[in-house]
């Protein structure tokens, strides 16, 4: 057992050692940060080669606290879909920190930098590693704290602070819906462990149904829908998804790690380890394909617009994260958590070489201001092709096998399934389109760098392309491990591997034929979508203005990203909030502090101010204070007796 | 009866010395009188049979330690006209205080009392002599008498510790 | 009679670890001629270094349980468990001075053998098995502190602190002697095991009872400053160097709870329905006094003086709640209390440079950009002291509320939460002002390794017990079998 909780424990060892040492360890603090992951993921492969083996480890390392019946212990569940977390979580994170090494270099809050991210992958695990609700609550509110102040780590810069407070608001939304769903399990099934509660679903608990607005609803369908709430928060889905781009004002393995790789595909995660919950209510499986389609095309479409390099892969992230959900709602448990695995080092790879780039430009994230790097930072280059081509999903890249497997259970999940289909291959086209846009910006054409910067213009250092490299091989390879039965039969490793924690939903027969079919066809989409970007950004540079011109009002609404962030302004944050704080100000200032009339504050403040009288100073007066104490407890005694 | 006589003029001596104790004006008379108090509370210890204590009380309390107040007071020649001022002037209501504790105490001592056998035991002739009381010290009492011993340690320290001139 | 050096060495075994803290105290009082002004430090260390061999002693008599030196000395797991706890608070006594005593210049051997006696003083009361041993325990420990308060001789304010003290501490050993005479009269006996005895046979309707009783819960609420024996806190605790403040509100606080504990739950455990109600009316009582006045306060010696009332009226209510989730709640939250507290006054100390006094709650102002490593140190003991999960105080509040709903005293739970609700405005008030002010002046703390290991050592175990509270807990558990 001590072997599992030291997967956990060395990065908060790393965490303690580089915050509380930082000040004389100076960079060196990263040493420690990296020995904390790197442990940890050796730790992890073997964990997962335990799980191979066959040893399902659910423990409990002791009880943290007890309220009535209800025990929150600490434990660690570590099943087959646990392992595969891990591996991703750890091996991300353990490239993401050496990455960091020379990206960080310099900067002076460098040793900080590493505690964040060393608590965050302490978090992290701790929120996969989980055996019960609470447990994972922690790690899930963890590593959003985590988040906040990495996306704020360069405090300074407003842009950055507010960025991160937008992060927290929005994702407390998504919280309180995880929360409720938590009250609403244990009230239903009296516990919160994992085990517990899933052992409990084919029990009389989970028939209930509760009445909702003249309807009845199960309470099933009720603990789902609010705990896809969470989900929607973290993993930024359609409407809570606005905090996500902001969140790129992070550092940028920050961005690799926590807005791409990891944090927000703990919504997913969750999701997929409550399948068993969500499986006996086809309404939340519906919901949540539903959202994630919706997601996948919307994202996608603001994708195709923005200039900022950064901002086009987070909206990718998002519309990815739409993937998987779809994936998920179909029934696909284990083709949503393929692409989640596939999606983390192909999108971790993407913003690593994303800030390799920006690096290069000396900070520079306008894909206006460049073109024409092909040549000069080779190697970026490389592995960004590498990265895009997956992610665009052509064959034999990981994306493909991923987000293949997905539409194919899409296209077999009945009429909606359907509609999802091809909402999701229209994704798959614009997916296609706007990253060969970045790609074509970028290293295409001529330079449009300024003059002062393109002197600069170097390839970054080998600590930070050697971990580039290592994520473009996967990206290459780490789709092969979930073969399709359509192209090589009986060798999708992954999903066999996945099955046992898995609930069944079967949707029909398979059909390779066809599914050979549909395969070919969403590759030739892809290709469309990239063969229009050469088009658009290559050969035709001014067509994209000319476009622009018009399709003013269509263009302009996709810049603004739909103005979403304009329409939640003004109807949250001007709106309510700011009449809710003039409310407030006006009760509790002007009423309570300034006027200090009737209000319970006002009169403890004046209780307070009148009782320290009594403290004169004498000592005389104590010991009488101290004799009226005796004879009123003597006078007791007529009273007791 | 004879010993209840006794028992009553030691302790109505006794409580009648300390208000005269603490309501006089000049403190030469004030540690007189608290001398009276030491020597009727001897008095009493005589009357439990306890004369080494009694022996104690008036050797090192009347003895020693009264006469080093007596010095004090007289080396410091407080004169009468600066003396402090009787009581401050809530002394009425603080005398009423005063028997408001007294009645309820006496109240629930005297509504109380003590088990027949109570007192019966332990009042051998024996107890009284040095030897016992050495015995007893040393051997039931050893851990109680040598924290008393640790005690005085630290008043000694205490003592010279805080009226020690503070050198710059 | 031991008749050889064996049989002598023998009959010492229980007492073993009192008798290592009191020589070290003697041999520092005897080290201190030999030791020069500027290597005074060096007699902390020492004293640090016995207390730590007492520890060690004590861990080694853990499994040894009797009564010894006929009935007036108890060893048994209750007395271990609050000896381990009186270690941990003189310990972090001694750390938080060593610095503090140069910048006040009062550095004196005097200062640490005086700590090392009521350590000792602490330690008799926890193994107290007769009312002889109880008071002794408790005059070696408040003698050993009056004089502590007044150690800054050229501070009037301090002269001022240990004669109040002096005065009040003798007024509540009086009426302490008074009640302990009335129970010797109605039993015949000072021992615990005697008067338990006697009481289970005795008509507890006798008014001589009772009025025993009161006197003892008087005198006891004094010394672990309980509403309305509470006034000479605040004043004591300004007046007092801040380093012995520290002690005096960890030490002779949990020491007060050992005898509080094994007299009302133990020798007067028959009396526990009377002793239950006239608790819990102390406890609100002393929870409305000390979280209420705290609120206008400006003085951070002042506040915490307030809130260590505040914090033993929480306590009080896991007394009432009485039973053994009671008794073991009590006794985890008082060690929780005093660790948290003195982390608390560490801070208070490294504001205290020469020149300046650095106790205004204002003080504070912009240590959250000037300095972020103490003022995050301060938040997380300001988080623990008002209870905001994950740290221990709210894991101790946590199991004193549990144990008080669990005795059906769900209204005094309620009261708890209720001025624990308003203890947050004072404690978080300090957070305010360091993050939310602009530093006033430029800003140097006082800062040296003896601190920093107390303020680490205090941080982790905050954080330690408000995440895995399972140890502490378990072993207070464990330890009071002694006395139910």
């Amino acid at each position: 057992m001590l072997k599992y909780a030291l997967i956990p424990l060395l990065p908060f060892a790393g965490f303690l050692i580089a915050g509380l040492f930082g000040k004389y360890l100076k960079e060196r603090a990263a040493y420690a940060a990296v020995a904390g992951v790197a442990g940890s993921f050796i730790l992890s492969v073997s964990a997962f080669i335990d799980v191979l083996g066959g040893t399902i480890i659910d423990e409990n390392l002791y009880s943290w606290f007890a309220i009535g019946n209800l025990t929150v212990n600490v434990g660690f569940q570590i099943d087959q879909l646990t392992a595969v977390m891990l591996l991703v979580v750890t091996t991300l994170s353990t490239l993401i920190h050496i990455y960091s090494v020379g990206y960080m270099h310099g900067d002076k809050g460098y040793a900080r930098f590493f505690a964040y991210l060393e608590l965050f992958t302490f978090f992290m695990l701790v929120l996969v590693m989980a055996n019960n609700f609470v447990l994972m609550f922690v790690g899930w509110e963890g590593v959003g704290l985590c988040s906040y102040l990495l996306i704020g780590f360069w405090y300074e810069k407003k842009s950055a602070s507010d960025a991160g407070i937008k992060a927290f608001v929005v994702n407390r939304v998504g919280d309180f819906g995880f929360l409720l769903g938590m009250f609403l399990i244990f009230l239903t099934f009296g516990t919160l462990d994992f085990t517990d509660v899933f052992a409990a679903l084919s029990g009389p608990a989970a028939a209930q149904s509760y009445m909702l607005l003249g309807a009845e609803i199960g309470v099933m369908t009720l603990i789902s829908l609010l705990l896809f709430v969470g989900a929607m928060g973290k993993s930024a889905q359609l409407p809570l998804y606005v905090w996500l781009p902001d969140a790129m004002e992070g550092p940028t393995p920050v961005s690799a790690l926590i807005h791409a790789a990891t944090m927000v595909t703990a919504g997913v995660f969750m999701v997929a380890r409550c399948a068993p919950i969500f499986s006996l209510s086809p309404t939340a499986m519906t919901t949540v394909a539903i959202v994630g389609g919706l997601t996948a095309v919307f994202a996608a479409t603001i994708g195709l617009v923005q200039n900022d390099i950064k901002r086009v892969i987070a909206y990718s992230t998002i519309s990815q994260l739409g993937y998987m959900f779809l994936g998920l709602g179909v029934g696909a448990f284990a083709a949503g958590i393929f692409h989640l695995t596939t999606h983390a080092f192909f999108k971790g790879l993407l913003f690593l070489a994303s800030g390799s780039v920006i690096h290069a430009l000396s900070g520079e994230q306008d894909m206006q201001k460049m073109g024409g790097l092909k040549r000069k930072i080779k190697v970026t280059h490389g592995v960004f092709l590498v990265g895009s081509l997956a992610l665009a999903g052509i064959f034999p890249f990981a994306g493909f096998f991923s987000k293949d497997e997905i539409l194919w259970s899409a296209h077999n999940a009945g009429e909606v399934g359907r509609v999802l289909w091809m909402l999701g291959v229209f994704g798959a086209f614009l997916t296609a389109f706007y990253s060969f846009r970045l790609i074509y910006l970028t290293f295409y054409g001529k330079s449009r760098i300024d003059h002062e910067v393109e002197h600069h213009v170097h390839e970054s250092p080998k600590v930070m392309t050697i971990p580039l490299v290592i994520l473009a091989f996967f990206a290459i390879t780490i789709g092969w491990i979930g073969m399709p039965g359509a192209i090589i039969p009986h060798a999708n490793l992954f999903g066999d591997f996945l099955a046992p924690v898995f609930p069944v939903l079967e949707h029909g027969v398979a059909n390779h034929g066809l599914e050979r079919w549909l395969m070919v066809f969403s590759v030739m989409v892809a290709l469309a979508g990239i063969r229009l970007a050469y088009s658009l950004y290559v050969k035709n540079t001014s067509m994209p203005d000319r476009l622009a011109r018009s399709f003013k009002g269509t263009y302009n609404l996709l810049l603004n990203k739909y103005k979403v962030d304009e329409v939640y302004n003004f109807i949250f944050v001007d709106g309510l909030v700011h009449r809710l704080a003039r409310f407030l100000y006006n009760i509790t200032d002007v009423k309570i502090i300034d006027g200090a009339v009737n209000g319970i504050a006002g009169m403890i403040r004046r209780t307070s101010e009148g009782s320290r009288k009594v403290q004169t100073g004498f000592v005389q007066e104590y010991a009488f204070v101290m004799g009226l104490g005796l004879v009123v407890l003597m006078g007791l005694y007529y009273v007791l007796k | 009866m004879l010993h209840k006589a006794i028992f009553i003029y030691f302790a109505a001596v006794c409580i009648g010395s300390a208000l005269l104790m603490i309501t006089r004006r000049n403190p030469v008379h004030s540690v007189l009188f608290m001398l009276l108090l030491f020597f009727h509370i001897a008095g009493l210890f005589v009357l439990l049979n306890a004369e080494f204590l009694a022996a104690v009380q008036l050797i090192v309390y009347a003895g020693a330690i009264l006469i080093l107040y007596l010095f004090v007071v007289m080396l410091l020649n407080v004169d009468r006209e600066s003396a402090a001022p009787r009581a401050n002037r809530y002394w009425p209501w603080l005398t009423l205080f005063g028997l408001l504790i007294s009645a309820e105490i006496s109240f629930l001592v005297l509504r109380g009392s003590f088990p027949a056998d109570a007192g019966q035991q332990p009042m051998t002739l024996a107890v009284g002599s040095v030897r016992d009381l050495g015995i007893e010290l040393y051997t039931k009492y050893l851990v109680p008498f040598e924290i008393a011993s640790v005690i005085l340690l630290v008043g000694l320290v205490g003592a010279v510790m805080l009226a020690k001139k503070i050198k710059d | 009679m031991p008749s050889t050096l064996q049989e002598f060495f023998t009959l010492m075994t229980p007492i073993y670890p009192e008798v290592v803290v009191i020589t070290v105290a003697l041999t520092v009082l005897l080290l201190d001629l030999f030791v020069r002004k500027e290597q005074k430090s060096s007699l902390g260390w020492y004293s640090l270094a016995g207390v730590i061999i007492a520890a060690l002693a004590t861990f080694k008599l853990m499994g040894v349980t009797g009564s010894f030196f006929a009935g007036t000395f108890l060893l048994d797991r209750f007395s271990v468990y609050f000896k381990f706890s009186f270690y941990v608070a003189c310990s972090l006594g001694i750390l938080v001075s060593i610095n503090y005593l140069k910048i006040e210049d009062i550095h004196r051997g005097e200062y640490y053998a005086l700590m090392l006696f009521a350590t000792a003083g602490m330690m008799l009361m926890a193994s107290a098995g007769d009312l002889i041993t109880i008071y002794l325990g408790l005059e070696l420990m408040a003698m050993s502190i009056y004089v502590l308060a007044g150690f800054m001789r050229r501070d009037s304010r301090s002269n001022e602190a240990a004669i109040k003290y002096l005065l009040l501490g003798s007024f509540s050993s009086g009426i302490m002697l008074y009640g302990m005479s009335l129970l010797y009269g109605m039993s015949g006996t000072t021992n615990l095991a005697g008067i338990h005895a006697f009481l289970r046979g005795a008509d507890l309707a006798n008014p001589m009872v009772f009025l025993a009783m009161i006197m003892l819960i008087v005198s006891f609420g004094f010394k672990i400053a309980a509403a309305p024996f509470h006034m000479w806190v605040p004043d004591v605790y300004e007046g007092a160097p801040t380093s012995v403040t520290a002690f005096m509100s960890a030490g002779p606080k949990i020491a007060g709870f050992a005898v509080l504990l094994r007299v009302f739950s133990y020798a007067l455990q028959p009396l526990q329905h009377d002793v239950t109600t006239i608790i819990a009316g102390i406890a609100v009582l002393t929870m409305a006094v000390g979280n209420i006045i705290a609120l206008s306060q400006t003085n951070i010696k002042r506040m915490l003086a307030y809130s260590s009332i505040a914090h033993a009226g929480y306590a009080l209510v896991g007394i009432a709640a009485g039973g053994p989730e009671g008794v073991a709640s009590v006794m985890m939250y008082v060690f929780i209390y005093a660790v948290m507290n003195m982390g608390a006054f560490g801070i208070v100390i490294m504001l205290r440079r020469s020149g300046e006094r650095g106790e205004e709650i204002k003080d504070f102002a912009g240590l959250g950009k000037t300095n972020k490593m103490a003022a995050f140190f301060m938040l997380i003991f300001m988080f623990s002291l008002t209870g905001i999960p994950p740290t221990a105080g709210f894991m101790g509040k946590f199991y004193i509320f549990k144990a008080a709903i669990q005795a059906d005293m769900v209204w005094l739970a309620v009261v708890g939460v209720i001025f624990s609700a308003i203890s947050a405005y004072f404690y978080l008030r300090v957070i305010m002002v360091m993050y939310m002010s602009e530093p006033q002046a430029e800003f140097k703390l006082a800062t040296a390794p003896s601190l920093a290991i107390a303020l680490v050592f205090s941080l982790v175990t905050v954080i330690y017990i408000g995440v895995y509270p399972d140890n502490v807990l378990n072993f207070a558990r464990a330890s009071i079998a002694a006395i139910l």
